[in-house]
């Protein structure tokens, strides 16, 4: 239990020090936040009052502590909307609120964006999850079945070219093949309807899924040849059980909880591919959002945008670590 | 001082690849070694033999009737791009780009490292270790693609060193983790506790025995992390936050490509296959390098 609350301390620790980091370099961004809201043509006395409202005119620790202030807060538990003066751009559960400010672009609440686009990453990454989950253990249980054969041979050459060739590389094969030539799915974006959200999905789920059922082939085939050397194999097949059936619900059996750990660990690098895997595809999600933001230098939205990320990334390591802790005794004592 | 032993240990990696035990561990690292080999001839010739120039537009003779990019030609060998310049000359300075970054912010992260993991395992579970190690699990906790776009986006105007130096003192987190957990082993075997009984220095000890036995994975991981820092480029590059253009990247060229995927594949293809061709190669050669070290996995 003790364990258990120092794994939770020491997440919110890590939390609260990427955000901090992230706020220092944002601010260390060269632009001049108050003149892009104000507008270009703007005369002086409007940009110097938006930078009043704002509170860019405070020293560098007061916005810092101001920020961190407004980040989690309490407030009344319903919000009149956008125009509420105090928690106009707050989202919120029940008392607890969540605020990021307003994006400098598009003057919307910042949590507003992330709720209307987080969603679609979700669904990008989940799908992107299938894919490598149905590939990877699928190639990896038969390569190691058929271990130095040509079956072997050809997972383990295909899963080194697939971890090797770069996400984008892959993604603007996939739009040349299938889109271009095949027609079968558009080039890019979203669509309007559900159909068409389905059809757009396909090929950046793929492009995304490739590194990981790359990956994941080489860990399920070492683990399962690991796990198949074992006596209680050659037991199991002595005693008359048939082959897949010894492969399936032995080997492989044993064989998850590593699998699974890797599979919590490799959020992270999901979350990366998906920010080009999105830039590709023009896919409207958090990876995208987060681009354009640090290309259009908008703040608040990038603020927003590691705030999400590194809290998935977290969540997920914390995740696998408790996991560990209720499954495994060992490590519960230790 | 140490660098006989780093040596003498590299060599003994080298001899044992290519004195080769089984036919695997040989063909990948060699199929690696002849990627890399091609891409650093690339990188030196290209240029030099490129018939045109790689900044130049040229409007007479890269030009079709339609005003499109003309195709792989005698003139043009790969065909030009958007603006009519000649892809294989730009491909052959993104090269340059690519492997000067690549190798460049690999050494950096790599010594950064090795120092860091270094010490964190000397003095594994003091304060010096909590720290460092702490201070990792943040920085891998960070979405790494952010904090590197962000750096490069502060920087107003981005140049190779700027890049290399960002994705050097960003990237050594993975190897300070490994570094430790080799020393740990290295740290309590015989002839390190001979050398400390002595009354050697801890600098000296650290450098004279046990950098030299954990060469190998360094040599290993510092290898595939080449590959990693090309991709890295090239995914900066791409999305807009790597070196200004005109200066032909990699990434870059891909970005101005993809509008064009239709009707000039060859944009996209060249330094698609390029990035592809020169992260494999890297990779191959540490996984052979790995192989050859490591007996027990070949």
């Amino acid at each position: 239990m003790k364990r258990v609350l120092r794994r939770l301390a020491w997440a919110a620790f890590v939390m609260w020090a990427t955000v901090s980091v992230a706020f220092l370099v944002n601010n260390a961004l060269p632009s001049d936040p108050a003149r892009m809201v104000a507008g270009q043509q703007a005369p002086p006395a409007a940009v110097e009052k938006i930078r009043k409202q704002l509170g860019l005119d405070q020293p560098l620790r007061v916005q810092y502590v101001l920020f961190l202030r407004r980040l989690v807060h309490l407030g009344p538990s319903s919000i009149a909307g956008p125009s509420d003066p105090e928690h106009g751009s707050c989202a919120n559960l029940g008392a607890l609120h969540v605020d990021l400010g307003r994006s400098y672009q598009q003057q919307r609440p910042v949590t507003t964006i992330l709720a209307e686009r987080a969603p679609r990453t979700l669904l990008l990454a989940f799908t992107a999850a299938i894919v490598q989950a149905l590939i990877g253990v699928t190639a990896g249980v038969i390569a190691a079945v058929k271990k130095r054969k040509t079956a072997d041979r050809v997972a383990v050459g295909l899963s080194l070219l697939g971890v090797s060739a770069p996400t984008f590389v892959i993604g603007l094969l996939l739009q040349w093949v299938f889109a271009f030539k095949l027609r079968l799915f558009p080039i890019d974006g979203y669509g309007n309807t559900t159909a068409e959200h389905a059809a757009s999905l396909v090929l950046p789920a793929v492009t995304l899924g490739v590194f990981g059922a790359a990956y994941y082939t080489r860990i399920v085939r070492d683990e399962m040849i690991g796990e198949l050397s074992h006596d209680y194999v050659r037991t199991a097949r002595a005693k008359g059980l048939g082959k897949a059936a010894v492969v399936v619900r032995h080997a492989l059996r044993n064989a998850t909880m590593p699998i699974v750990t890797i599979f919590g660990l490799e959020v992270g690098t999901l979350v990366g591919g998906a920010i080009i895997t999105e830039s590709v595809f023009r896919w409207p999600g958090i990876g995208s959002l987060s681009v354009n933001a640090m290309l259009d230098r908008d703040g608040p939205v990038i603020m927003g945008c590691v705030v999400v990320t590194s809290a998935v990334v977290v969540l997920s390591t914390l995740a696998v670590d408790l996991a560990y802790v209720i499954l495994d005794p060992r490590v519960r004592r230790g | 001082m140490n660098r006989g032993g780093v040596i003498t240990s590299a060599r003994a990696t080298f001899s044992r690849l290519s004195g080769g035990r089984s036919a695997g561990v040989n063909g990948t690292a060699r199929a690696g070694l002849v990627l890399v080999g091609f891409l650093v001839v690339f990188a030196i010739v290209g240029p030099i033999v490129a018939p045109n120039d790689p900044y130049t537009s040229d409007f007479a003779r890269g030009v079709t009737p339609e005003h499109l990019p003309i195709g792989p030609s005698a003139e043009f060998w790969l065909g030009t791009d958007r603006l009519f310049r000649d892809v294989f000359a730009r491909l052959a300075a993104g090269a340059r780009v690519s492997l000067v970054i690549g190798i460049a912010s690999t050494v950096i992260a790599t010594v950064i490292g090795s120092i860091v993991g270094m010490l964190a395992g000397w003095y594994e579970g003091r304060w010096l270790d909590t720290v460092l190690m702490r201070a990792v699990d943040v920085g891998l906790a960070f979405p790494f693609l952010l904090i590197v776009m962000a750096l490069g986006a502060a920087l107003e105007r981005t140049t190779a060193a700027t890049i290399f130096l960002t994705l050097g003192f960003t990237g050594w987190l993975g190897i300070a983790r490994i570094v430790r957990s080799k020393t740990l082993q290295v740290r309590s075997l015989d002839y390190v506790l001979a050398a400390q009984s002595l009354g050697q220095s801890t600098p000296r000890i650290l450098l004279r025995h046990v950098l030299p036995n954990i060469s190998g994975p360094i040599v290993v991981i510092g290898t595939i992390l080449v590959a990693q820092m090309i991709l890295a480029e090239s995914v900066l590059s791409y999305l807009g936050a790597g070196i200004a253009p005109p200066t032909p990247t990699w990434g870059h060229m891909l970005f101005e490509g993809q509008d064009y995927l239709g009707a000039a594949p060859w944009i996209t293809a060249a330094p698609g296959v390029a990035i592809l061709l020169s992260v494999l190669g890297f990779n191959l050669l540490g996984e052979g390098l790995r192989d050859a070290l490591d007996p027990r996995k070949s």
